[in-house]
């Protein structure tokens, strides 16, 4: 693989929900690989929705959507999500122990040859998200907005994906929280996974340069 | 009342006192201000109509003994019970009506072919003595299941997208994503019959155990066809209501096995 083949590439992709809203028209444009790539626009532009495109939560129908260079209707599903990996903008916190949360990618049959990080691993793991006084014992539903926001994220990493879709992962979140959530993902950027991020608020990436996309009205707007 | 064969005689005098039950009903109502007069008087009128016509297309059936008429009625209701079904299930996105109609009459005359054809040993197989009635409690029972079962999956699926669609990010299956809603749903339709069969002959007797009783059958014998019926009542409706759940759950994910039945929406489509 080439070193400037994209992460995904658009080309002529075209979707419109049922009812008449068209979220994009005929657009082409590529993301970079191992980048940081932010997503702005207006409320209801579609920006979730292009997100879900990219691990096929949605399908596009007209043009082609390339992962690396391959089609991404030819990608067996759970294996391309293995490696897109989408984090809702709320998080799903099932009424369980921490650690069954963070271990859940390991209970699906696409990561079952997978060794499963020990306990120790997933209290390195809490700590480095400022969560070392959470027991992986506690339940999971009893954590704040904040927490659950940086437990969600650590269960997406947990398995190692190479593309990160996040879904407003700072939106409602007090200023610790959003900063921890930040620097996470800025980590991860930097450990080589690409990052692509919804953003309603002014952020950029502290250290990291980073890659804007603007979508309103069907169109894409790409800044580098 | 006279004694026939073997049960005291109801005549239609007789008969028509019982309406008393139903004119009492109807005072409370009244008295109530219920409104529940003209549903009431409806109800009685399609009870006394329709199990009249049922005995005269009985009568003529046991008369023909024709295999192809006993499964043609039995083909009738089952697809009664699916229009029944498919009127109680508030989700129509998703087609299930011709699955639920083609397991429902597979499943039921097996079962029912094993039962009246091995265990009772009726000579044939298809005797509508026994083969009609024992279609009939079966046919009701799944239909009952099956609506709460289907119910139960598409409303879960709905208010539990998100987790479904968490999972789906994480490499989950469809399969794997919906698991826990299809056994809820499962165990929905199920739990009927389960109390059924923990409750007969303590809470309540069965109608077709009363119904042999006071005919004037012997009560063993009563009670050997009723655990009979229990237990194809049981079967029938687990077969029923897996393989339907498991054809219906899969039209509910896309090719790539993203969720398409969600609340507010009809499923994503891409010019």
């Amino acid at each position: 693989m080439g070193e400037d083949m994209p992460c995904f590439e658009f080309n002529e992709v075209s979707f419109t929900w049922p009812g008449g809203r068209t979220i994009l028209h005929r657009q082409s444009f590529t993301l970079p690989e191992g980048g940081f790539t932010l997503v702005r626009g207006p409320s209801g532009a579609g920006k979730s929705t292009l997100l879900r495109l990219m691990n096929r939560l949605e399908e596009s129908g007209d043009g082609e959507i390339l992962y690396r260079g391959k089609k991404l209707r030819n990608l067996e599903p759970t294996a391309l999500r293995q490696q897109v990996a989408y984090l809702q903008q709320t998080p799903v916190i099932p009424d369980r122990s921490v650690r069954e949360i963070l271990l859940l990618p390991f209970a699906f049959r696409i990561n079952s040859g997978k060794t499963s990080p020990s306990d120790d691993a997933l209290y390195k793991m809490l700590g480095a998200v400022q969560m070392d006084d959470i027991g992986l014992d506690e339940s999971g539903i009893a954590l704040s907005g904040g927490q659950r926001q940086r437990l969600s994220l650590l269960r997406t990493l947990v398995a190692g994906p190479r593309v990160l879709l996040l879904d407003e992962p700072t939106a409602s979140l007090d200023s610790e929280s959003r900063r921890c959530v930040e620097d996470m993902t800025e980590a991860a950027c930097r450990q080589g996974t690409t990052v692509v991020m919804i953003t309603h608020d002014g952020f950029t990436p502290k250290t990291l340069p980073a890659v804007e996309i603007t979508l309103a009205d069907g169109r894409v707007s790409v800044c580098r | 009342m006279q004694m026939t064969t073997g049960a005291l005689d109801i005549s239609w005098v007789e008969l028509g006192v019982t309406s008393l039950f139903i004119i009492a009903a109807g005072i409370i109502s009244l008295w109530g201000r219920l409104g529940l007069g003209r549903p009431l008087l409806t109800g009685a009128a399609r009870c006394v109509l329709q199990l009249a016509a049922m005995g005269y297309v009985l009568r003529f059936i046991f008369d023909l003994s024709s295999a192809w008429i006993v499964f043609s009625l039995f083909a009738v209701m089952v697809v009664f019970a699916v229009r029944i079904i498919r009127g109680n299930v508030s989700e129509h996105a998703i087609p299930f009506v011709m699955p639920a109609f083609f397991t429902m009459f597979s499943v039921y005359a097996l079962i029912s072919c094993m039962v009246t054809g091995v265990i009772i040993g009726a000579e044939p197989f298809w005797h509508p003595q026994y083969f009609i009635p024992l279609a009939g409690m079966v046919v009701g029972n799944s239909m009952t299941a099956l609506g709460l079962s289907l119910d139960r999956l598409f409303s879960d699926l709905k208010t539990k997208k998100d987790t479904v669609e968490m999972m789906l990010c994480l490499g989950a299956t469809a399969k794997e994503a919906s698991r826990d809603i299809f056994n809820d749903a499962l165990k929905a339709g199920m739990m009927p019959s389960i109390n059924s069969l923990a409750g007969v002959g303590l809470v309540f007797i069965p109608g077709m155990m009363t119904g042999q009783i006071l005919s004037g059958e012997d009560p063993m014998l009563a009670i050997r066809y009723q655990i009979v019926v229990m237990f194809m009542l049981v079967a029938s409706t687990a077969l029923t209501v897996v393989i339907v759940l498991g054809i219906v759950r899969r039209r509910c994910f896309g090719p790539a096995q993203q969720l398409i039945l969600t609340p507010g929406k009809s499923p994503g489509k891409s010019n």
